[in-house]
């Protein structure tokens, strides 16, 4: 172990630092969570892919960097250091993309990775459904082969991005009768396809990121699927492992934060209580001791390991730190707290914040389900009930 | 950058866990508490390991390994609830009396002769001293009021931090394996305690909390090798994520094992009080924050996303 950074590393993060502060926008973006704000989003991506910092750890062949998980990390502190905006692409960077590096088949990877990492394509994830939340397997939309094509009928919900995003990605089950993990498949579509109706769902804040879809007879052509017939679930599991893993959350998004929040305190030092100023203290300790982990298990990775239920303990961790650094940003603040605007006209990014950091502890395997395989995974604990 | 601890230092610790686990397991420290709490067949053992000369350079017999290696070895220590004084000896006052050129009773020490032992201003007692008995709630400390002069050298203190951060790390493992196996093998309502996720949760929680308190303590041990002007920083975050996670872990380790938890012959009690005994010494967490606060809120330090190890 030694804890600095070469000289090719440094002159990479002097490279990122530069092109950020010039790109970055000033502003910050309306959320993307709405038409206009999403919009903007789309052009930053593009912005991004312009300079060639759309997909760093992608390969060169595909419109990436080629970089390494160490790079990767350097890439994201200078990027939530510049106050880079949330990425819109997020579930085709992160999700869709190392999946189809993973199976998909050669002219998939023509077909879908290079306009992702152009910003030309915005991908929207559709796992859950009505019946199927934390029990994923419990899914029932169908696509029925005819010929060249399946038919899709079904529905799913809570799908990020749907409202606004152009593809869509999901498992279907593709086998009559067949049960829980068995006869899925993983199936792209194009979210104009006829027969798929958009239903956006309005949120907590009274914004639209997700959307529940109906598909009724969507056909779509069979060179859409992942994978074989029926591994649906393989390549879903895998897909999300990075989710949940690795890439999802990177740390300087939250050790951004943290030193937000110790702007924030010392701004209203004279009116926050102990409990606030040692909550301030936790939020700075554990962004570090998260960032100090991510590095640890990036090296493990270039190292040959692989990140298993560990990604369990990460998906916890980051999202309950989240939650408590906005919290304690929300009691700071007190009576404005309250505010969507605050009097000079600049939006609550805290309380959005705080409403975003609500969903963190649900999405990507609720933190039940993270409990559940910590014990039973790494602790060897009985399993009970459907796995 | 290298991340990643390298082979040897793994091998070694490993080597370390398994040479503890086969000679100071439970029923050692059962007979070690029913009689003196120390033997000289034990203490010989950790010597003919190394282990007193893990720091000691090699020219005065020792292994001249660094503060990295000795944490991952006080984890160990922790691990096996050890109660010779290792840690304080060989890990904590040898590397003080180094750093100020104070090489005189090296030898001795390596050979296991000397065991001396420091008090600091801020806990004025140490643990197999030359003083006037004190009756700690951990029953092999051996705790004394020590009669020399206390120091109040700042690297003294950081040592016994980082080193008890170490060890409350092993300790708080030790407590997070014994809780899951009794969990497997004790049965209520027909099926094992542990499949209830009431009881799966808790346990869950307490790894993520040991989980992130590891690399903390690492990243302080190879801070004050480096010689990092915040090197202190890192050791009160070290000290207060260990011993977070530690007495979380050792409130949960109790309630998993129910009434049979409460009692002096199950064996988790002997680590839930040495780390009682650990959180407090070497700083406080209240000292601790403060540092930390000082850093943090009061600027001295630089934070945010770019400043992950510098």
């Amino acid at each position: 172990m030694d804890l600095v950074y070469t000289p090719e590393q440094q002159d990479f993060r002097a490279e990122v630092r530069a092109w950020m502060d010039a790109h970055v926008p000033r502003e910050p973006l309306v959320t993307l969570e709405c038409r206009e704000g999403f919009d903007q989003h789309v052009i930053w991506e593009r912005t991004l892919a312009s300079g060639n910092w759309g997909m760093v750890t992608w390969p060169e062949a595909y419109g990436g960097r080629g970089l390494d998980l160490i790079q990767w990390l350097i890439f994201e502190e200078e990027y939530f250091r510049a106050g880079g905006p949330n990425r819109a692409n997020q579930n085709g960077i992160f999700l869709l993309g190392p999946t189809i590096m993973e199976f998909g088949t050669p002219e998939q990877k023509a077909r879908f990775l290079t306009p992702m990492a152009k910003g030309e394509t915005m991908w929207a994830q559709a796992w859950s459904e009505p019946g199927a939340g934390s029990d994923m397997a419990a899914i029932g939309s169908k696509a029925v082969r005819d010929g060249d094509h399946y038919v899709i009928s079904g529905q799913k919900t809570w799908s990020s991005r749907a409202a606004f995003a152009d593809w869509g990605f999901g498992i279907f089950r593709t086998e009559e009768g067949s049960k829980r993990h068995k006869g899925l498949s993983f199936i792209l579509f194009d979210l104009n396809s006829p027969g798929i109706t958009r239903r956006p769902i309005r949120q907590l804040h009274g914004d639209t990121g997700f959307a529940e879809l109906f598909f009724d007879e969507v056909r779509v052509p069979v060179e859409n699927r992942i994978a074989g017939e029926g591994e649906g679930w393989k390549v879903a599991m895998a897909t999300a492992g990075f989710e949940r893993g690795l890439m999802l959350r990177s740390p300087g998004r939250f050790q951004a934060t943290a030193k937000r929040l110790v702007d924030l305190y010392r701004k209203h030092e004279a009116k926050a209580s102990p409990a606030a100023r040692e909550a301030v203290m936790t939020a700075w300790m554990q962004a570090q001791a998260y960032a100090y982990n991510t590095y640890t298990v990036a090296a493990k990775i270039m190292a040959g390991g692989s990140i298993g239920a560990e990604a369990s303990l990460n998906k916890i961790f980051w999202s309950e730190l989240d939650r408590a650094m906005h919290r304690t940003a929300m009691q700071l603040l007190g009576a404005a707290a309250e505010l969507r605007r605050f009097d000079d006209g600049r939006m609550n990014q805290w309380l959005e914040g705080y409403i975003f950091s609500l969903s963190g502890p649900i999405y990507a395997g609720s933190n039940e389900i993270q409990r559940n395989i910590t014990a039973e995974r790494l602790l060897d604990l009985p399993r009970v009930g459907a796995g | 950058m290298e991340f990643l601890l390298n082979e040897d230092q793994l091998a070694l610790a490993e080597t370390i866990r398994d040479y503890l686990a086969g000679t100071h397991g439970p029923d050692v420290l059962r007979r070690l508490d029913a009689g003196d709490n120390r033997d000289p067949v034990i203490w010989q053992g950790l010597v003919d390991m190394g282990l007193t000369g893990l720091l000691v350079p090699e020219e005065f017999g020792g292994l001249g390994l660094g503060l990295v290696d000795a944490t991952l070895i006080a984890r160990e220590c922790g691990r096996a609830c050890l109660a010779e004084p290792l840690v304080d000896t060989a890990f904590v006052v040898v590397p003080w009396l180094l750093a100020q050129g104070e090489t005189e009773q090296m030898a001795a020490i390596v050979a296991g002769t000397a065991k001396p032992s420091v008090a600091h201003a801020i806990n004025p007692w140490v643990s197999d001293g030359e003083g006037a008995a004190l009756d700690s709630i951990d029953p092999l400390r051996n705790l004394t009021r020590q009669a020399n002069a206390a120091s109040s050298d700042p690297l003294l203190l950081d040592l016994g931090a980082l080193m008890s951060a170490a060890q409350l790390v092993g300790l708080a493992e030790a407590m997070l394996d014994q809780s899951a196996a009794y969990a497997k093998i004790r049965t209520q309502f027909g099926q094992p305690i542990g499949a209830f996720q009431a009881v799966k949760h808790q346990l869950a929680t307490a790894a993520v909390a040991i989980e992130f308190a590891k690399p903390v303590v690492w990243r302080a041990a190879q801070a004050l090798t480096d010689g990092l002007s915040s090197a202190s920083v890192h050791i009160s975050h070290a000290k207060v994520a260990a011993t977070d996670a530690a007495i979380q872990m050792a409130e949960t380790a109790i309630q998993v094992h129910g009434a049979m938890g409460y009692t002096y012959e199950v064996d988790l009690h002997f680590w839930m009080k040495r780390s009682w005994a650990l959180a407090g010494a070497w700083g406080s967490r209240a000292f601790h924050l403060k540092r930390i606060d000082d850093a943090v809120i009061g600027g001295g330090l630089a934070i945010g996303p770019a400043h992950t190890f510098a």
